[in-house]
C-alpha cells in the first residue's frame, strides 16, 4: 500500500513542486464563475490566481504594524514572518518534518473497534421560529417586505465534545480483540520503566478508554516513564499547581489582571453550553481557575478564546476514571475533595504541556496560525490543485474557514471524536503542532466533491464554515487520521512545504 | 440558481463580548433564537437578501467577529474592516461597559478601514431586558449623534427591529452608492455590482450609477 502510494505520488509532484499553478478554465469552473457574479471584466478573472497567491503575504503585511502598537506583553519578541515563537522546550524537539520509521505498522490505524453509541443527535432542539418581527413591520411607516429569496442552511449549535459518552465513558462489552489490545496497554503501563515509543505505537490507533487517563498523562510528558517516580511525581505537581492557586489566584480581582478574569469568566458558561456537568458551578470554577492561572504564567499569550475548549478533553478523560456511568450529567460533588482536586491538576499541567507546543498559536497576532494556515494552503495546492484553484477562482482565502481549525483543533468541527483524535495527537511526536496540519488536509479533500461542486464564494464558505459532520464519530475519525498519515508520509519530505 | 440582486453589500459586526453578535445575526439570516451558542472564534460568514424596494434586492454578506479584545488588534478582523462597506456595532443594554466600548471599537474600525469608510449602525442590543437596563436610550441616541451614526434597540430573543436594523443600515448605503458617495472599486469586497437580468434592470438611477460606479 505504501509502496504503491508512494509511486503515486512521485508521478504526481513530478510536475508539482515549484510550479506555477496554470490558469485553466474548466468547464465546471467556469459555469462556476458565471453563477458566481457577472464578471464584467475577465482581465480580472485571470489575474485572480496571482492577486490570490499573495494574499497571505498582503495579510501578514497589513497586520505588521500590529507589533508596533505598544504592549506589554513583550517578554517573547515575535517578529518578522518566521517567528521563532515556540518556546525553548518544545524546540529542542526534531527539527523539520520527520518521516515515521515504522510507516506500515501505521498505515493501519482501523476504525477504532469499540462501537461508539446511536447517535443521539443532540442539536439545539429549540429552534422557535422567528416571530416574524411583528412589532417592527407594525410600528414602521414604510413595512418592508422582507423575503428569504432561497433557504438558508440551519446551522446547528455544536456542543462541544458531544456525547462524551460515545467517546470515553461508556459502552457495550469488549470484543476479544479489544480485551488483548487492553491487556497490551496494561502490559506497557506495568512495566518499571514504560517504553513512550512502544506506547506511542499502540495508541496511534486509539487509546482503551480504561487506560486513556494515565496514557495522557505518559504521552503528554506531564509522568514520567519510571514507575516507581510517578507516584511522587503527581503528588509534586498537584501540590504545585494548588500553590499556583494560593499565590496567584487572589490577583484576579487586580487592576492588571481583571480584563483577563472577564474574559474567562463570560466564556466558561458558553463552554459546552449544551452539556449538564459543564453548567455546574463546581466544574466551572475548576476551569475557570485552570484558565486564570494558565493565562498570567503564560503573559505572551494571555488567555485568548479557544483555549478554554482546550480544557476540556482533558478534564473529561480525567474524570472518567472516577465515573463509570453518565459522565454528562455527573455530579462532581459526589467525588472526594482529593480526588477533585487531582483532576483539577492533572487538567492543568497537560493542557499546558499542550498549550507549550503551541503557544505561538496563542502569541500577539497569532502568528502560529498565520503560519500553520499558510502551509496548509501550500500543502493543499500541492496534493490538489484542483482544489486549490478552485478555491482561488471563486476567491475563498484559507484563513476564512480554516482559523478555527487551527485555534480550536478542530474541536468545533469534529465535536464528538475529540478525544480519540487526541490520542493519536499524542501518540504522534509533534500531533497538536506538526501532524494537525495533515490532519486539516485531510479534513479539507474529505469535501472535495462538495467543494468542486459550489461555484460561488459564498456556497463555499458556508459549506466550509459549516461542514456536516455532527454525526462524525470515532469511525470517521479514524479514517480521517489513516488519510492524514498517508499524506505527511508522502509530502512531509517534500521540499520547502512547511518551513519553521 | 442565484437570487437576482442588484448589489452585494459586505457588512462587519463588531462589539464586545456577548453583547449578542451571532444571535442577531442568527436571528436575521435563520429566522431563530438560539439559547446558548459557543464564543466566535475568528469570522463567522452569513449571507441573506434584502428587499429594499419592491424588486431591489440586495445581497447582504455579513461577517460576524469574536468579541474578545486580544483578538481585536491582533489579526484576523482588521482584515475584514477594509472589505465591508457598512457595520453594525453592538452594545448590550444591560451592560454599561460594552456601551463604553463603543468609542474604542469605533476608533479601531476606523484606523483599519483606510482609504474607505464604513457606514456603521450603533446598535443597543437586548432590548428585552428592560428591567435589567444599564444604558438609556437617550444617551445612546446621542452617542450616536455625534459619530453621525443611527441608533437602533433590538432584540435577537423577541424579534425585535432585526429586520429594521439590517434593512434601514441597506438602505443608508444603498442611497449612498446610488449618490456616487460610494463607488464600487476593482480590489475592494464592499460593494459589488449585482446579477440583474433586464426584467428587474428597469430603474433609471440604476443604470446611471452603475456607469458611474465603473469609471
Amino acid at each position: 500500500m505504501a509502496t504503491e502510494s508512494r509511486s503515486n505520488f512521485w508521478r504526481r509532484s513530478a510536475k508539482v513542486p515549484g510550479r506555477l499553478l496554470p490558469v485553466y478554465g474548466c468547464s465546471l469552473c467556469r459555469s462556476s464563475l458565471s453563477l458566481c457574479r457577472s464578471h464584467k471584466d475577465t482581465s480580472k478573472v485571470n489575474s485572480l490566481k496571482a492577486k490570490k497567491a499573495s494574499s497571505f503575504h498582503e495579510f501578514a503585511h497589513s497586520t505588521n504594524d500590529a507589533w508596533d502598537l505598544d504592549d506589554e506583553e513583550d517578554e517573547e519578541p515575535l517578529r518578522g514572518p518566521a517567528p521563532s515563537a515556540t518556546p525553548p522546550d518544545v524546540s529542542v524537539q526534531t527539527e523539520g518534518p520527520r518521516c515515521d520509521p515504522e510507516p506500515s505498522r501505521r498505515l493501519q490505524p482501523g476504525p477504532d473497534a469499540r462501537r461508539f453509541q446511536e447517535n443521539k443527535q443532540h442539536l439545539n432542539g429549540k429552534v422557535g421560529r422567528s416571530m416574524s418581527d411583528a412589532r417592527v413591520s407594525s410600528s414602521s411607516a414604510h413595512t418592508t417586505t422582507v423575503q428569504k429569496q432561497r433557504a438558508l442552511p440551519v446551522r446547528p449549535i455544536i456542543p462541544l465534545v458531544a456525547r462524551i459518552s460515545d467517546q470515553n465513558a461508556s459502552g457495550p462489552p469488549m470484543a476479544v480483540r479489544d480485551k488483548s489490545r487492553l491487556d497490551k496497554f496494561r502490559l506497557l503501563l506495568a512495566s518499571p520503566s514504560t517504553d513512550l515509543e512502544e506506547l506511542r505505537k499502540h495508541s496511534w490507533s486509539g487509546i482503551p478508554r480504561e487506560v486513556r487517563p494515565i496514557t495522557w498523562r505518559l504521552l503528554s510528558g506531564y509522568l514520567p516513564t519510571n514507575r516507581g517516580r510517578r507516584e511522587l511525581v503527581l503528588q509534586r505537581k498537584r501540590e504545585e499547581y494548588f500553590a499556583f492557586i494560593e499565590q496567584y489566584y487572589q490577583s484576579r480581582t487586580e487592576e492588571h489582571y481583571r480584563d483577563t478574569h472577564r474574559q474567562i469568566h463570560i466564556d466558561i458558561p458558553r463552554t459546552n453550553p449544551l452539556i449538564p456537568l459543564f453548567q455546574q458551578p463546581l466544574v466551572q470554577e475548576v476551569f475557570e481557575r485552570i484558565l486564570f492561572i494558565w493565562a498570567i504564567r503564560h503573559p505572551a499569550s494571555g488567555y485568548v478564546q479557544g483555549i478554554n475548549d482546550l480544557v476540556t478533553p482533558f478534564f473529561v478523560v480525567f474524570l472518567s476514571e472516577f465515573v463509570t456511568e453518565d459522565v454528562e450529567n455527573f455530579e462532581m460533588s459526589a467525588l472526594p475533595l482529593q480526588t477533585q482536586r487531582s483532576i483539577e491538576a492533572d487538567t492543568f499541567w497537560c493542557m499546558s504541556k499542550l498549550l507549550d507546543g503551541i503557544q505561538d498559536n496563542y502569541t500577539f497576532a497569532q502568528p502560529g496560525i498565520q503560519n500553520k494556515v499558510k502551509a496548509l494552503e501550500e500543502l493543499v495546492s500541492r496534493i490538489d490543485e484542483d482544489i486549490h484553484g478552485h478555491l482561488l477562482r471563486c476567491e475563498v482565502e484559507y484563513l476564512q474557514f480554516a482559523f478555527r481549525w487551527m485555534n480550536n483543533l478542530l474541536m468545533r468541527e469534529l465535536p464528538r471524536c475529540t478525544i480519540r483524535l487526541w490520542d493519536t495527537y499524542q501518540a504522534e511526536a509533534e500531533g497538536f503542532s506538526h501532524f494537525h496540519l495533515y490532519v486539516c488536509a485531510a479534513f479539507l479533500l474529505e469535501w472535495r466533491k462538495q467543494i468542486l461542486s459550489t461555484g460561488d464564494f459564498q456556497g463555499l464558505l458556508m459549506l466550509l464554515q459549516n461542514l456536516p459532520t455532527i454525526h462524525w464519530g470515532n469511525e470517521e475519525v479514524g479514517l480521517l487520521l489513516a488519510e492524514a498519515y498517508r499524506l505527511k508520509y508522502m509530502f512531509a519530505d517534500a521540499p520547502s512545504h512547511y518551513r519553521r | 440558481m442565484e437570487a437576482i440582486w442588484l448589489y452585494q453589500f459586505r457588512l462587519i459586526v463588531i462589539g464586545d463580548s456577548t453583547v449578542g453578535k451571532s444571535c442577531l445575526i442568527r436571528r436575521f439570516t435563520e429566522g431563530r433564537f438560539a439559547q446558548v451558542s459557543d464564543p466566535t472564534v475568528g469570522v463567522d460568514f452569513f449571507s441573506r437578501l434584502v428587499e429594499i424596494e419592491p424588486g431591489k434586492r440586495i445581497k447582504l454578506q455579513i461577517w460576524d467577529t469574536a468579541g474578545q479584545e486580544r483578538f481585536r488588534c491582533r489579526s484576523i478582523t482588521r482584515a475584514y474592516y477594509r472589505n465591508s462597506v457598512g457595520g453594525l456595532l453592538l452594545f448590550d443594554i444591560t451592560n454599561r461597559r460594552s456601551f463604553q466600548n463603543v468609542h474604542d471599537w469605533l476608533e479601531e474600525a476606523r484606523s483599519h478601514v483606510q482609504p474607505h469608510s464604513i457606514v456603521f449602525l450603533l446598535v443597543g442590543h437586548k432590548c428585552d431586558l428592560e428591567a435589567q437596563r444599564q444604558v438609556t436610550r437617550q444617551e445612546a441616541e446621542k452617542l450616536a449623534g455625534a459619530y453621525g451614526m443611527r441608533y437602533v434597540e433590538t432584540s435577537a430573543r423577541d424579534a425585535i427591529n432585526v429586520e429594521h436594523a439590517f434593512t434601514e443600515l441597506t438602505r443608508d448605503i444603498f442611497a449612498l452608492v446610488r449618490s456616487g458617495d460610494i463607488t464600487i472599486q476593482e480590489g475592494w469586497e464592499g460593494v459589488k455590482s449585482g446579477f440583474v437580468p433586464n426584467v428587474v434592470h428597469s430603474s433609471e438611477e440604476v443604470t446611471k450609477s452603475d456607469r458611474r460606479c465603473l469609471c
